[in-house]
């Protein structure tokens, strides 16, 4: 019988740790973290908190089928930086630990992946247009599977929300907590992750340039001008043929 | 502040009074001891032996049993139903329904896993309901927490309900203007828009005024500053931490020497 963790697992554990130490010390040390926190930053983060625990109100009231909860998250990472986002996802799951139940708090490691990963991917210039908005949004689903997956099988690998049935049919058919676990956060993620990037993306689109200047990252947020038709249906082949390509090919990879 | 946000109720027990780093403390060892205990049994046994005891001492019974009928029961109790249907893995059956059966190695597994999950729950909702998230904040950052932590947390804590308030307003009103916002699946979504886009280009706007008024109060100002509201630390507080440390270390030499 398998209880909780092994000391295998521990061990990964420790690894992640060490590696995730050393790459923020490094960031540390070369003043990136410094350069992602101004007041601006700092004033930001709140709001961008009380976005996403809002609007993941707003979006149960009109009983649509996404979590959309990290709206704010992906808006701090753009305009601040990804440590910034980082901070803002990890202290929003805090929050809502805080006010609504603290079996968000399990998740403050996926959230913080969310805000890190929307802002590297907007410092090499990932979030410009609407197809590379889309690509960021699945990068950002990705991310959010590599970290939130181990968690999700730490708790057993079926939690209370709605996607959990799938795992649980694809457990019942046979496979693997890791792999059902995987599975069901590739076919879930990318579709919340994506729109999530593509209001956020809207949201930018609608900031004056004078005011996305005074964050410390505002130049991530400079569009560019281009045809917006052609650019969804691309942002949309993109997608669909990542999905695709992510479920046949990188699932049956963990598995061997 | 708005209290209607968090859990916290105040009826000046010894558990109020205590540091509330202590607090912290007490809840962290707690589910530490849970996760990492060699014991099959040991997270029920703290819910029952720590827990519980700390809720009656801090004459919580009433809030505590409201929050675990409410918020724990049905987690925990939905995943241990589902994973001792769903987790494979088991040999000796102990009945059969259709295509599932039960087995009572999975049983087991899911009960542990749902009594670490009640335990976690039950821990924290005992921190939040004995302290204020103010206090706590003011107390970490006398500790040495970065004030703008605390800053974000607190302020969160205000502008929420704010924006919720905000939020039902901009709902109103686009309803009342003929929103759709109950019909089919397509109408929602597209609904989500004209909602969000107010609410949130409303509440950016204020972020700028915001900035430049705590900037003129000594926001980034790296002096130490003075609180008006001291917050007691005593001779039993630090005991208990070390205590409390001991017995972390204690749980997981245990851990390492019996695995």
């Amino acid at each position: 019988m398998q209880t909780g963790f092994t000391s295998q697992d521990f061990r990964n554990f420790l690894i992640v740790m060490v590696v995730m130490g050393v790459i923020f010390g490094w960031a540390y040390m070369t003043k990136r973290i410094q350069k992602d926190f101004s007041t601006m930053a700092w004033v930001l983060i709140p709001v961008a908190i009380a976005i996403n625990i809002v609007i993941g109100q707003v979006v149960i009231w009109l009983k649509l089928p996404v979590y959309l909860d990290s709206i704010g998250t992906v808006l701090v990472g753009v305009l601040c930086g990804p440590w910034a986002g980082a901070l803002a996802g990890a202290l929003s799951n805090t929050v809502a630990g805080i006010i609504f139940d603290p079996g968000w708090w399990p998740w403050i490691p996926v959230a913080a992946a969310i805000g890190l990963t929307a802002g590297l991917c907007a410092n090499v210039g990932f979030f410009k247009t609407w197809w590379k908005v889309a690509v960021t949004g699945f990068l950002i689903a990705l991310a959010a599977t590599v970290v939130g997956s181990p968690i999700a099988v730490l708790l057993g690998g079926i939690s209370a929300s709605g996607s959990s049935l799938i795992t649980a049919f694809l457990l019942q058919t046979g496979k693997g907590i890791l792999e059902s676990v995987l599975t069901t956060n590739f076919i879930v993620e990318p579709i919340d992750k994506i729109s999530t990037s593509l209001l956020a993306f809207a949201i930018i689109d609608g900031l004056s340039a004078r005011y996305l200047a005074r964050f410390p990252h505002g130049e991530n947020a400079q569009l560019e001008q281009t045809k917006r038709t052609s650019e969804l249906v691309i942002a949309l082949i993109t997608v669909v043929i990542l999905v695709i390509v992510t479920i046949v090919f990188v699932v049956p990879l963990v598995n061997q | 502040m708005n209290d209607r946000l968090s859990f916290y109720r105040n009826t000046n027990s010894q558990v109020h009074t205590l540091n509330p780093f202590t607090k912290l403390c007490i809840t962290l060892t707690i589910i530490m001891l849970g996760i990492f205990g060699t014991w099959y049994w040991t997270a029920s046994a703290l819910v029952l032996l720590a827990v519980l005891p700390l809720i009656l001492i801090a004459r919580l019974l009433r809030e505590y049993s409201i929050v675990a009928v409410k918020l724990i029961l049905p987690t925990a109790g939905f995943m241990f139903v589902m994973q001792s249907i769903f987790l494979p893995g088991g040999t000796t059956e102990i009945f059969q329904f259709g295509p599932f059966s039960i087995e009572l190695e999975t049983v087991q597994r899911a009960f542990l896993i749902a009594s670490r999950i009640f335990l976690m729950v039950s821990a924290f909702a005992l921190l939040l309901l004995t302290t204020h998230p103010s206090e706590l904040m003011t107390d970490l950052t006398r500790r040495g927490l970065p004030s703008q932590f605390s800053y974000v947390l607190i302020s969160t804590l205000q502008i929420i309900p704010q924006m919720q308030s905000k939020a039902q307003t901009i709902l109103s009103a686009q309803r009342s203007r003929g929103f759709d916002t109950e019909s089919t699946f397509l109408k929602r979504a597209g609904s989500l828009l004209p909602l969000v886009g107010p609410l949130v280009f409303g509440s950016l706007v204020e972020v700028e005024e915001r900035a430049i008024a705590i900037e003129a109060r000594g926001f980034t100002s790296t002096h130490v500053k003075t609180s008006l509201h001291e917050i007691p630390d005593t001779n039993t507080d630090k005991i208990i931490r070390w205590v409390l440390v001991a017995l972390v270390i204690i749980t997981l030499a245990l851990r390492i020497w019996l695995s």
